[in-house]
C-alpha cells in the first residue's frame, strides 16, 4: 500500500506493508539515522518526531503516521551547520559510539521544546526511555543542559560553537573510494 | 619464585609458550627508560595532545549520516538476509534437520546445515585473539552436538527479514537428548554429565581435564604462600561471586558478507579485530588470506563482546552459497542467548596478616564459567589474578589459581575489565573485611602495601604473563586516593537524621595494563598530499572510544599541522596497515605509539624538504602551525609548499609518506581509586547510591573529555555489576534475559552521580605519556559499593548483585 505522511517537510509518498513500522519505513527510504536496537520499544535508538511529539518509531504501525508530520534526525542540522543540540552533543564530549545519539537527541529536542529550562532531574527523566551503554549519561545530561542555555540565549551557537567548524562537511561523508572503483564502503565509515 | 613451565601465558598471550624470568631481572627491567625527547612536552608545549579535540566523527554521527553494517543494506539491492537456527535443548545430538518447508517457502534462496558444502567443517575458535591462539578449537560454525539452548545448527538466507525468520521457524530439528549440567561446581566433577571429549578439541589448553569438564587450569606462585598461611598471623578466608554480564552492546552483532568482482570476499561488520578475523575465516574457509577483506565501518560499542568472530562465518558461507550479498543481523534476543557474556565466578580470596597489619601473603582461587565453549577461558581466568593482585606488590608471598570449567549454558567471552572485575571484588572486598577486622582503616591497610613507582612486578610475573616482571615506571596512586577522598567527602561525612538510616562510604583500588606485553602490534601510515594535508592509515580500531581522534591528535602534534589537515582511514585489511585490534586496553598506547612512529617518519621527510627549500641545516627546523620554520633565523615554509614542491619538483621528487609500526614487552599498569557514598535503610535493607567517585590515573590523557568519558562509562558498567541481575538462566540453562526491558542496564534516573577524576602521571613508554583508561574503572563499583554497605550497617555481601533483600537478611541474622 501506499502512505502519505511529511517527513522532515518533505512531503512523501511511500510504499509499506501493513506489518511495517515508521521505523522500517523510515530506514527503507534511506533514514537511516534512526537506529533499530529492539524493535520492541525497548531502547529508544529510533526515537523520531510524530506531529511534534518523541516517538519510538520500532512500534509505532506506519498506518498510524498516514498524513502526519515525521521529523528525523536527518531534518535537524547538517554537519556544518548544526542545530544547537547537536553542537552542544559534540563540544561537550557527550557521545561514544554514537548509536544511541540520533533517539538521545529526537528525544533531547523534543523535551527543550517542551520545556526550555529543565533541571538535571528533568533531562534525566526525560531520556531515562532512552538507553546509553557508552556514557554513563554524565555528557548527555550536561550536553542537553548546556543545549538549553545555549537555545534559551539567542546568540548560542555563533558565539559558543566552541570547537572550530571543520571545513570538509564532516569526515567522510559521502568521499569516494580511495583505491578508485572500489564497489565497498571505504571511505564511508 | 617458581616458574613452572607449564604454566601459559594466562593473559591473552599464547598458550603454548612459557617465560622464565633469569636472575638479573633488574637489568632487564631497568627504572630508566630511554624516552625521546619529544615524548615528554610540558603541557603548555603541546599543540594538540592533552586537548579537547571535537570527535573526529561525531558530526556525522549527531546527524545520522555515519554508517554502521546493517546501515550499508541499501547499498546492496540484491541483498539477502539471513538468520539462524539455534538449539533449542541444552545438550544433545541432532538426528534430523527437515529443511523441505523452509526450502519450498518463496524467497528462500538457501538453507545450510551442518552437511552443507558451503559450511565449513574446520575447528576453530571465535575468540578473535593473536596467533597460535590461546583459546581451545572446540566450535564448529553449525553444530550436530549441541551444547547450550542457542547453539547454532542452520542457517537461512532471504530474500527479507520476515522471510528468513518464516523460514527458520518453520525447519523443523530432532535431537536426541543428552544429560546436562548448568551449575559449575556440579559440572566440575567426573561423575558429571560430560560436553567434551578430549580429542573432539584441537589446540587445548593448558591443564585441560574434559573428563570432567575443565577446559584449563592455570596458576603460579611467588614465594611460599602455604608456609606463611601456617604462621603466626591472621589468617581471613572469603568467597565472592558475579553476574554473567552481557556487554549489551546497543549496536547488534552485524556482518554484511559478499563476494566481489575479483572473486575476493569482502565483509563489512561490527568487529574490534579485522585482522583476526581474517586469519580466522580464511583458517576456517580455506581461503588464502589476501583474498579475503574485513572492514569495519562505525561500531556501536564493542566491550570485547566483539573481540570475537561471533557471526561472520554464517553470512560469509551463505553468500558463498547464494552468490549474493548478505546480511546477518543477531536479533535482541539472540544477543543475550547466543552471542557473549563476561564469564561468571565464583573467587575465593584468603591472607595472612601479621599483627602488626603487614600482609604476609594473598592467595586467591577462582572457578570460572566458560559455558559450553572455552573461547577466552584460559585468559580471562587468568587476568583475575594478574591484573588484581599486583597492586600489592609489597606483598612477599601470593598465589593465584584457576579452573576454568564447562556447563550446558550460553558461551561466555572477553569483557571490558576482562577478569580483573571478578578479581578486584574479591581482593578489595576482602582486604576491607580484614582491616575492619583488625581494627585497621581500610584506605591506609592498602596504602601500605600498595604498588608504586620503581616496583618490580613479581606478581604479574609469577603467572608468566602480562606484564611480566614489569617495572613501574609511572603511578599515581596515591593521589587518586587522595583526590577520591576529597571529592566523596570521606573525612566528614554526615549521617541522616533518622535512626533507621546509615550512611557509609566504601572505596576500592584496581590496577589494568595497556596492551597484552609481548604480544601485541600496531601499525600506521601517513600519506603527504601535495596542499599539505595528510591521509592518515591506520589499523587501530575505533569501535566508539574515539580512537581516530586519539590517532589524528598524535599526529597532529608530531607533524605540527592543523587537526582538520589530517584524514584517518582506520580497520579495512585491505587498505589499513596490520593490527592486533581493540582490545586489552591497547588501542592509544599500542596503535596510537605506531601512529607517532609514522608521523616522525614522515616529519624526517618534511624537514628534509623544508632544509632544501630553506637552504638551512635540518638540525635547525622544527614543524609547527602547519610550517616548517627554523628556529636560529625565523624563516619558514608551509607544509603546501612543501607538498607541492616534493609532488612536483624540478630536479626531484617524492611522495612523502611515513610507515609506524610497534610493538613492545612493556604494558604499564593505569590504576584507579574508587568511592561510594551509600545510605542504607536498617528495616528495609534498601540502599540509596549518592554518589560514585572514581579517580584514575591513564598517564597523560591525549583527550581529557574522551578519557573522562571512557571513565564515567566504564564506571556505569561497573554499577550495573554491582546492582544488577545480569542475565540470569533458568534451569536448563535458557535465559531468562530477551529484550532490554528484562536487562538491567541503569537508565539516565537509575544510574548515581558519577565523578570522575584524571590524576595524570607520565608514562615513559606511551605516546606522549599516555596509558590505558577505558578498562580499569570497570573493575571498582561492586567492591566499593559492597565496603559501603559494609561501613553503613556492618553487613556484608559478597555475592553480586548487591540488593535490598540480601542486606535485609543479613541485617536479620545479625540481630537473631
Ligand atoms: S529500536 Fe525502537 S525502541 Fe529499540
Ligand atoms: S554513545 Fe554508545 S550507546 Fe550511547
Amino acid at each position: 500500500m501506499e502512505i502519505e505522511l511529511e517527513i522532515n517537510d518533505v512531503e512523501r509518498t511511500v510504499e509499506a506493508s501493513k506489518s511495517d513500522s515508521l521505523l522500517d519505513v523510515l530506514r527503507r527510504n534511506g533514514y537511516t539515522g534512526a537506529k533499530r536496537g529492539c524493535d520492541t520499544g525497548a531502547c529508544g535508538f529510533c526515537t523520531v518526531h510524530v506531529d511534534g511529539e518523541p516517538v519510538k518509531s520500532c512500534v509505532e504501525p506506519v498506518t498510524k503516521v498516514r498524513d502526519a508530520s515525521v521529523r528525523t534526525i536527518e531534518g535537524l542540522g547538517e554537519q556544518d551547520d548544526l542545530h544547537p543540540v547537536q553542537q552542544a552533543f559534540v563540544d561537550n564530549t557527550a557521545l561514544q559510539c554514537g548509536f544511541c545519539i540520533p533517539g538521545m537527541i529526537m528525544r533531547s529536542t523534543a523535551l527543550l521544546e517542551t520545556n526550555p529550562n529543565p533541571t538535571e532531574q528533568e533531562v534525566r527523566e526525560a531520556l531515562s526511555d532512552n538507553l546509553c551503554r557508552c556514557t554513563g549519561y554524565k555528557k548527555i545530561v550536561e550536553a542537553v543542559l548546556d543545549a538549553a542555555e545555549r537555545m534559551n540565549s539567542d546568540t548560542a551557537v555563533a558565539a559558543d560553537g566552541g570547537q572550530a567548524v571543520d571545513g570538509d562537511g564532516g569526515a567522510g561523508a559521502g568521499t569516494e573510494c580511495s583505491l578508485g572503483g572500489c564497489d565497498c564502503m571505504e571511505g564511508d565509515q | 619464585m617458581s616458574n613452572d613451565d607449564e604454566t601459559p601465558k594466562a593473559d591473552g598471550g599464547t598458550a603454548s609458550q612459557s617465560e622464565t624470568v633469569e636472575d638479573g631481572r633488574s637489568e632487564e627491567h631497568p627504572l630508566e627508560w630511554d624516552e625521546p625527547e619529544n615524548n615528554d612536552k610540558a603541557p603548555d608545549e603541546r599543540d594538540s595532545v592533552s586537548h579537547r579535540t571535537e570527535k573526529y566523527d561525531d558530526r556525522k554521527l549527531v546527524t545520522g549520516q555515519a554508517k554502521y553494517t546493517a546501515d550499508y543494506e541499501e547499498r546492496y539491492p540484491d541483498l539477502a538476509y539471513a538468520a539462524v537456527v539455534r538449539s533449542d535443548i541444552p545438550h544433545g545430538h541432532v538426528t534430523d534437520i527437515d529443511t523441505s518447508a523452509a526450502e519450498a517457502m518463496d524467497g528462500v534462496d538457501a538453507v545450510l546445515t551442518p552437511e552443507s558444502d558451503a559450511v565449513p567443517d574446520t575447528k576453530y575458535t571465535s575468540a578473535g585473539q593473536s596467533y597460535p591462539e590461546p583459546s581451545p578449537w572446540d566450535m564448529h560454525v553449525l553444530n550436530k552436538h549441541v551444547r547450550y539452548i542457542g547453539d547454532p545448527i542452520a542457517a537461512v538466507a532471504a530474500e527479507d527479514r520476515a522471510t528468513a525468520t518464516a523460514a527458520v521457524e518453520a525447519i523443523e530439528v530432532s535431537y536426541e537428548e543428552y544429560d546436562y549440567v548448568t551449575d559449575p561446581e556440579d559440572a566440575f566433577d567426573e561423575d558429571a554429565p560430560q560436553l567434551f571429549e578430549g580429542s573432539e578439541v584441537e589446540n587445548e589448553i593448558v591443564g585441560h581435564d574434559y573428563d570432567c569438564n575443565r577446559m584449563a587450569h592455570i596458576g603460579g606462585e611467588l614465594g611460599d604462600v602455604d608456609a606463611a598461611l601456617d604462621g603466626h598471623t591472621h589468617v581471613h578466608e572469603t568467597e565472592w561471586e558475579t553476574i554473567r554480564q552481557s556487554h549489551a552492546n546497543v549496536e547488534k552483532h552485524t556482518s554484511l558478507a559478499y563476494t566481489n568482482e575479483d572473486d575476493r570476499h569482502v565483509l563489512i561488520t561490527s568487529t574490534q579485530v579485522p585482522n583476526h578475523t581474517r586469519r580466522q575465516l580464511a583458517h576456517l574457509f580455506d581461503i588464502p588470506i589476501r583474498d579475503i577483506r574485513v572492514t569495519k565501518p562505525r561500531v556501536g560499542g564493542g566491550f570485547g563482546g566483539k573481540q570475537a568472530m561471533v557471526v561472520e562465518p554464517i553470512p560469509l558461507a551463505l553468500s558463498l552459497a547464494t552468490d549474493r550479498p548478505v546480511l546477518y543481523e543477531a536479533s535482541r534476543e539472540e544477543e543475550f542467548y547466543a552471542m557473549r557474556s563476561r564469564h561468571p565466578m565464583k573467587v575465593k580470596a584468603r591472607t595472612a596478616v601479621t599483627d602488626d597489619g603487614d600482609i604476609e601473603a594473598i592467595d586467591i582461587y577462582a572457578l570460572s564459567n566458560t559455558g559450553a565453549y572455552g573461547s577466552h577461558g584460559m585468559t580471562v581466568a587468568g587476568n583475575v589474578g594478574s591484573k588484581p593482585m599486583p597492586l600489592y606488590s609489597k606483598v612477599p608471598n601470593a598465589r593465584f589459581e584457576a579452573d576454568i570449567v564447562h556447563t550446558n549454558t550460553p558461551q561466555t567471552g572477553a569483557m571490558r575489565g576482562y577478569g580483573a572485575p571478578q578479581g578486584t571484588l574479591a581482593l578489595e572486598g576482602h582486604l576491607d573485611e580484614v582491616a575492619r577486622d583488625l581494627g585497621l582503616d581500610p584506605i591506609e591497610f592498602r596504602r601500605r602495601h600498595h604498588m608504586e613507582v620503581g616496583d618490580l612486578d613479581e606478581i604479574a610475573g609469577m603467572m608468566g604473563g602480562e606484564g611480566a616482571n614489569r617495572r613501574i615506571r609511572s603511578c599515581g596512586l596515591d593521589e587518586c586516593i587522595e583526590r577520591g577522598k576529597d571529592a566523596i567527602g570521606y573525612d566528614d561525612l554526615e549521617q541522616p537524621d533518622e535512626d533507621h538510616l546509615h550512611r557509609g562510604i566504601g572505596m576500592a583500588l584496581s590496577a589494568q595494563g595497556t596492551g597484552v606485553a609481548g604480544d601485541e602490534l600496531g601499525a600506521a601510515q601517513i600519506m603527504m598530499n601535495e596542499d599539505g594535508s595528510f591521509h592518515l592509515q591506520v589499523g587501530g580500531v575505533d569501535i566508539g572510544t574515539g580512537a581516530d581522534t586519539a590517532f589524528l591528535q598524535i599526529a597532529a602534534e608530531v607533524l605540527g599541522c592543523d587537526e582538520d589537515d589530517i584524514i584517518v582511514k582506520s580497520s579495512d585489511t585491505d587498505v589499513t596497515p596490520f593490527d592486533y585490534g581493540a582490545y586489552a586496553s591497547s588501542t592509544t598506547y599500542i596503535s596510537g605509539m605506531a601512529v607517532k612512529k609514522a608521523a616522525e617518519d614522515a616529519k624526517a621527510r618534511i624537514l628534509d624538504w623544508g632544509a632544501k627549500l630553506l637552504d638551512e641545516p635540518v638540525g635547525d627546523l622544527e614543524t609547527g602551525d602547519g610550517t616548517v620554520y627554523s628556529e636560529t633565523s625565523g624563516d619558514s615554509v608551509t607544509l603546501e609548499d612543501i607538498g607541492y614542491e616534493a609532488a612536483y619538483g624540478d630536479d626531484e621528487r617524492e611522495h612523502i609518506l611515513g610507515k609506524g609500526t610497534h610493538c613492545t614487552e612493556e604494558s604499564p599498569p593505569p590504576f584507579a581509586a574508587q568511592f561510594a557514598d551509600v545510605t542504607v535503610d536498617e528495616t528495609t535493607g534498601e540502599f540509596e547510591v549518592h554518589k560514585l567517585v572514581v579517580a584514575v590515573d591513564c598517564g597523560v590523557a591525549i583527550n581529557p573529555g574522551m578519557a573522562e568519558g571512557q571513565i564515567e562509562g566504564a564506571n556505569h558498567m561497573s554499577y550495573e555489576m554491582a546492582v544488577s541481575d545480569g542475565i540470569t538462566l533458568d534451569e536448563k540453562g535458557r535465559a531468562e534475559v530477551a529484550d532490554f526491558d528484562e536487562y538491567g542496564l541503569p537508565s539516565a534516573t537509575e544510574t548515581p552521580p558519577i565523578e570522575s577524576i584524571l590524576v595524570e602521571t607520565h608514562e615513559p613508554t606511551g605516546p606522549f605519556g599516555a596509558k590505558s583508561v577505558a578498562e580499569v574503572p570497570t573493575n571498582t563499583v561492586p567492591p566499593a559499593l559492597s565496603n559501603a554497605v559494609r561501613d553503613a550497617v556492618g553487613v556484608r555481601i559478597r555475592e553480586m548483585p548487591i540488593t535490598a533483600e540480601k542486606i535485609k537478611t543479613k541485617l536479620d541474622e545479625r540481630e537473631t
